[in-house]
This record gives structure tokens, C-alpha cells and sequence, in this order.
């Protein structure tokens, strides 16, 4: 859900009752103000009457047709002793055809000794109708304010968001091993200048961080290779003297092997540490076909010796945007497998299609599951002398550039399928 | 022929002094960027061996002050660093080859004597050992001058060894000269195997003499009897 949607839902939802109830509360005290007004005119007619009727004499022989309030007069033998009576009652209309409401005023007088009962009604026709008014414009009122507030809070949020946006998208954009330094776009809102500050100090730090780590790879490389170069050369020269025993001599050939695992196994895991920290983004197009061969090529003569059949089915020439280096460390490691795990006279199907390379091999059968052999260091049986690393490098490479990647083993057929 | 060695690990520097000692060469060894300068001001070698990262200065600077004097000196960067880009900077730079430790000792000399030989007399020297003749501008080997048909392993293979002759070469070393880091150590040795049975059998058919010996359990070695 969109920020803006919940404010304006929360707005709505705190600003209709309140609106509900003004509008019920106005409407009321209004009808309050117009029925007092009403009575006060009533009372005023009486007031009116009562003068008149009680001056002019001529008043009683006159027909006198009032159509605006109706006044009727009903002279009664002894005094009925009414003050005032307001009363509502409805009344048929001839005009409007229908029955309206109106108010009555009833009350007595003597005159020359006579008593009289004087009702006065009045339409409340105006004062329905104005209430109606006045109800139907605080609806308006009411509909005109949502609707401007829901325009305005959008065009605000646009505005006031534009520094947040603006700061994602630098974010997004970010590569923590470009070289390049970081800067956010000023803003004059203090939370979000707030935001980006931390951001920055975030940002530094983890760059700072990423440059130890790979300071400390490089390092720790260097530290590693130079006493194995040393354990190496000695071995080496050790070799070389003639007056060795021959169990001294294979214990030293040992030493010199052992040494050379270790670079080897270092150079795996700072090729596992380079890909981890994204230290190969120089991507160019790759004809996979075409790759695939050339590494093929190389790897021929192991595949003479070991007297292996190849089929190439390349169905298309997919081209991918990959890092060379990366490239050639995933062919070359899954072609290495294919044929070091193999049988002799086993074969290879290497199946090529638009979106899926699938290598096949002969091999052994293998009980456990395959896709544990993505993990370092996991290993079929006990061959000592790989190194464990080759296939999770070929996931993290997979992970990198989101190709999925599947092992399986169906008797002695041995399946690596990558989709990309 | 003269090498100057500018390594600061002394016990590596020393395995390396005794390695080209005996082959022959006169190896002089600095373990300073400040006397490695001075020595290359002083004198002229023929090969320089560089490690890049030295305790007072880098590597590379040496070899851009050797460039600068036009030095003929042959130079191999020897570097604990085995990044693509460190390599391509060292050779852009002008160092004639890139060797990352740890490396073999019997792999160094035969890059200096490739890089000696190219820098000498411009690749066209034969190299002869007893009755095998070897031309490497032409990829060419013969033997009792009649040429035999080799491989391009089986050639890598033979130019190895006789660049390293009377020592024991180990399968390792073989197999990271012939396939560099392509392939995986164990299956390497029997594909050595194969293609020494091919050489020794192609030396022999011209009446060469069998000169690979196996030292069990360790390698091979090519020896003059």
C-alpha cells in the first residue's frame, strides 16, 4: 500500500465523524435558531393582534381576508382562560396539493365582555425548506472539503516525497565497488536531510568496510603465497639433492604436493571472495557456442586419453552478457567434471539451447544428493586432491548473474542443467 | 649471463640464487627497492627477476626506471599477486613475463632461459642437447637431424625438460607448465604419462637416447646419463 493511501485513509476516517456531526450539530442549532425565530413571530402576531383588535372597533364588522396567516376568531360564552398554546399540526394545501405543516397560536381574550378564542396559524412551509437548504450545503461543504483535501494532500506528497524518491533511486543506482564517491541531493526537509545523512555515514562505512575486506583478501593472499612459495622452493631444491633416501625423497615430493594444494585451495577461495564482492562487473556479450568450443578444445586431449565421446547439440547460439574471467571459470569447471568424474569410454551430451545449457555425463553412481555438492568443501568420496571449491564457484557465478542451476543423478547419468 | 634478484623474503631469494646457480648463472640478490635501483644504475644484467611489493617501494617502478634507460635487460615480475589486472599492468608496463608465487623453481628457469634466448639472438638459436636439436622460432625438433613430429605438448613437454636438464621435475610442476590452472592436479598426471610414453617412443624411433627417468613417487627427470 501506497504511503499517500494510508494518510488519506486515515484522514478520512478521522475527518467523516467529525464532519457527520458538525453537520448534524449545525443543522440543529439552526433549526433551533429558525423555530425560536418562528414562535417570536407568532407571539409578536399576537401581540399585534390583540392591539388591533382591541382598537379598532370597526375591526369585528369588517370581513377582513388575511392570506398570509390565518387567524380565526371564536367567540365563546364564558372564559376559557388559555394563555398561549403553541401547537404543529398539518393542513391541506390547495395551492401546493398536499398536506403542510404548520404552527399554531392559541389563546383567549375578553372584549367588552365577551371572551373569544383567537388561533393564529402560520405555515412552517420557508422554514422546512430553508432548513432542507442549509442541510444540502453543509453536504456540499462537506463532499468539497474531502475532495480538495484528497487533491491536495496528492500534490503535496508528490512535492514533499520528491527528495525521498530522488534518494531511493541514487540508492538503487549504487555500487559499492565503484570507486566513485556517493552524494545525495540536497533537500531542505530536515527528515530527509536527516535520512540521507545517515545513509551517507551508512554507506561509508560499508565502503570502508568493503575496501578492508578486500585490502585484507589481497593481503592475506600475499601473506599466504610468499611462505608457500618459500615451502615450495625449498621442497623443490630438496628435490634436486642426489644423496636423498627414497622415502625421504617421496616425503618431501609430499610436503611440496601438500603446498601446492594449499595455493591452490587460497587461489579458489579468493576467486569465491573476488565474486562475493562483486570484483568482476566488466560484462561483455559471449557467443556460448563458440565458448563453449574454444574451452572444449583445450580440454581435448583429456578427453582423447580418457577416450570419451562428445556430443555437441548446440540447438542455438545464445549470446549472454557475462564477465569473461567468470565465464570461463563456470565452462571450464563444469567441462573439467564432466570429464574427470567420467568412466573411460564414458560420453558427454552437451545440449546448447536459447535459454538452457544441459551437460550430461557418464560416471559413477553417487547415493547422495547431488545438490549438496554445490556447498564448498563437499566433495564425492574422498578425493583428496580437488579441492572442493569447483562447483560452488559455479553456483555463486550462477547466483550472480540469477541463472538457475540443478545437479541430478539418475543412475550413472550425471546432469547439470543451467537455465539462463 | 647475469640476474639480479629483487625479492625481500630472504628464503625464498636464497632458493632461488641456488636454483640459477647451478644453472650456471651468476645471480646477484637485493632485498630493497633502494638497492635494487642502485644496482640496476650500476650495472647491466640480463635478466632481472622483480617481486612487486617490496618493504620500501614497489616493483614497478623499477622496470619503468629500466624502461626509461632503454635497459635490454629481460625482466620477469615475480608477485604474490595474481590478479588479471596486476598482471596486465606489469606486462603493459614492459616486463617480459609475469610469474606468480608460489611457482616452481624448475618453471622460473625455463621462462629465463625462453626470455634469454628471445631477448639474445631474437628467438632463431637452436637449442641442442646431445643429439637432439631443438629451434623454437620454428617449433622444430630433430634428432641425428632427422625432424620428428611432436605434438604441441609433446613439444612444451621436451622444451621443458631440456631446459631443465638433470633435475627432478615434478609432476606438478609439469602439469601446471602444460595446462596452467585448467585442469585438476589428478587427472593430470596420467595425461603426462601418456604423452611422455608418445615422446620417449618418437625419441627412440630416430635412435635418440631415452633420457626420461622416473623418479617414483616424485616426478621425472631428464638426465644427460
Amino acid at each position: 500500500m501506497k504511503l499517500l493511501t494510508l494518510t488519506n485513509r486515515y484522514y478520512m476516517v478521522s475527518i467523516l465523524p467529525i464532519l457527520v456531526m458538525g453537520g448534524f450539530i449545525s443543522y440543529t442549532i439552526l433549526k433551533g435558531i429558525i423555530n425560536r425565530e418562528f414562535n417570536e413571530k407568532l407571539f409578536a402576531e399576537k401581540q399585534q393582534f390583540i392591539h388591533e383588535w382591541h382598537t379598532y372597533d370597526n375591526l369585528r364588522e369588517t370581513l377582513y381576508l388575511n392570506v398570509g396567516d390565518k387567524i380565526e376568531v371564536r367567540a365563546v360564552s364564558h372564559d376559557p382562560k388559555i394563555k398561549s398554546v403553541l401547537s404543529d399540526t398539518t393542513m391541506y394545501d390547495a395551492f401546493e396539493k398536499r398536506l403542510l405543516p404548520y404552527r399554531q397560536l392559541k389563546f383567549s381574550d375578553k372584549l367588552h365582555g365577551k371572551y373569544y378564542i383567537i388561533t393564529i396559524t402560520k405555515s412552517m412551509l420557508p422554514t422546512e425548506e430553508l432548513v432542507r437548504g442549509v442541510g444540502e450545503i453543509i453536504l456540499i461543504l462537506i463532499a468539497g472539503l474531502v475532495f480538495s483535501l484528497w487533491l491536495v494532500s496528492r500534490k503535496i506528497s508528490k512535492k514533499i516525497w520528491t527528495p525521498f524518491n530522488e534518494t531511493i533511486s541514487s540508492l538503487k543506482n549504487y555500487q559499492i565497488s565503484s570507486s566513485t564517491d556517493f552524494h545525495f541531493a540536497q533537500t531542505a526537509i530536515d527528515e530527509f536531510t536527516e535520512l540521507n545523512r545517515v545513509l551517507t555515514q551508512m554507506i561509508n562505512k560499508s565502503k570502508s568496510d568493503y575496501v578492508n575486506l578486500k585490502e585484507f583478501t589481497e593481503n592475506a593472499s600475499h601473506e599466504i603465497q610468499t611462505p608457500l612459495a618459500i615451502i615450495k622452493s625449498k621442497a623443490e631444491l630438496l628435490l634436486q639433492e642426489g644423496n636423498l633416501k627414497q622415502s625421504d625423497l617421496e616425503d618431501v615430493a609430499k610436503i611440496y604436493e601438500a603446498a601446492n594444494r594449499l595455493s591452490r585451495l587460497k587461489q579458489g577461495l579468493s576467486m569465491l571472495a573476488k565474486i562475493e564482492n562483486n570484483q568482476f562487473e566488466e560484462v561483455e556479450a559471449i557467443d556460448m557456442a563458440a565458448f563453449i568450443s574454444k574451452y572444449l578444445e583445450n580440454l581435448e586431449e583429456l578427453i582423447e586419453i580418457k577416450r570419451l565421446t562428445v556430443n555437441k547439440l548446440f540447438h542455438s547460439k545464445p549470446v549472454l552478457i557475462l564477465n569473461n574471467t567468470l565465464a570461463y571459470v563456470l565452462i571450464n569447471n563444469l567441462l573439467n567434471n564432466a570429464i574427470k568424474h567420467n568412466l573411460e569410454e564414458g560420453c558427454i551430451t552437451i545440449t546448447l539451447n536459447n535459454d538452457e545449457l544441459i551437460i550430461e555425463n557418464s560416471g559413477r553412481a553417487f547415493g547422495g544428493d547431488p545438490e549438496k555438492l554445490f556447498q564448498r568443501f563437499k566433495r564425492k568420496g574422498t578425493v583428496t586432491d580437488s579441492s572442493g571449491l569447483g562447483l560452488s564457484l559455479v553456483k555463486k557465478i550462477c547466483d550472480i548473474y540469477s541463472m538457475a542451476i540443478s545437479y541430478t543423478i539418475q543412475g550413472e547419468t550425471h546432469r547439470i542443467a543451467l537455465r539462463f | 649471463m647475469n640476474i639480479l634478484v629483487v625479492e625481500d623474503e630472504h628464503h625464498l631469494a636464497e632458493s632461488i640464487v641456488k636454483y640459477l646457480s647451478k644453472e650456471g648463472y651468476h645471480c646477484e640478490w637485493v632485498d630493497n627497492f633502494g638497492k635494487a635501483t642502485e644496482k640496476v644504475h650500476l650495472y647491466t644484467y640480463d635478466c632481472i627477476l622483480v617481486d612487486i611489493t617490496l618493504p620500501d617501494g614497489n616493483g614497478i617502478q623499477i622496470i619503468e626506471r629500466l624502461k626509461k634507460v632503454k635497459s635490454q635487460s629481460g625482466i620477469i615480475i615475480i608477485s604474490a599477486r595474481n590478479s588479471l589486472e596486476d598482471k596486465i599492468k606489469g606486462l603493459d608496463i614492459g616486463a617480459d613475463d609475469y610469474l606468480t608465487k608460489p611457482f616452481d623453481l624448475s618453471e622460473l628457469n625455463a621462462r629465463i632461459k625462453s626470455l634469454i634466448r628471445r631477448r639474445n639472438f631474437d628467438g632463431n638459436n637452436e637449442i641442442i642437447f646431445k643429439e637432439i636439436e631443438i629451434l623454437p622460432q620454428e617449433r622444430t625438433v630433430s634428432i641425428h637431424g632427422h625432424q620428428i613430429k611432436l605434438t604441441k605438448k609433446e613439444y612444451d613437454l621436451l622444451l621443458y625438460f631440456v631446459s631443465n636438464p638433470n633435475r627432478v621435475i615434478t609432476k606438478e610442476s609439469i602439469a601446471e607448465h602444460l595446462w596452467g590452472d585448467h585442469m585438476d592436479m589428478a587427472d593430470s598426471f596420467d595425461f603426462i604419462y601418456a604423452h611422455l610414453k608418445n615422446l620417449r617412443k618418437k625419441i627412440l624411433e630416430k635412435g635418440g637416447g631415452d633420457y626420461i627417468q622416473t623418479v617414483y613417487g616424485v616426478g621425472y627427470k631428464f638426465t644427460r646419463f
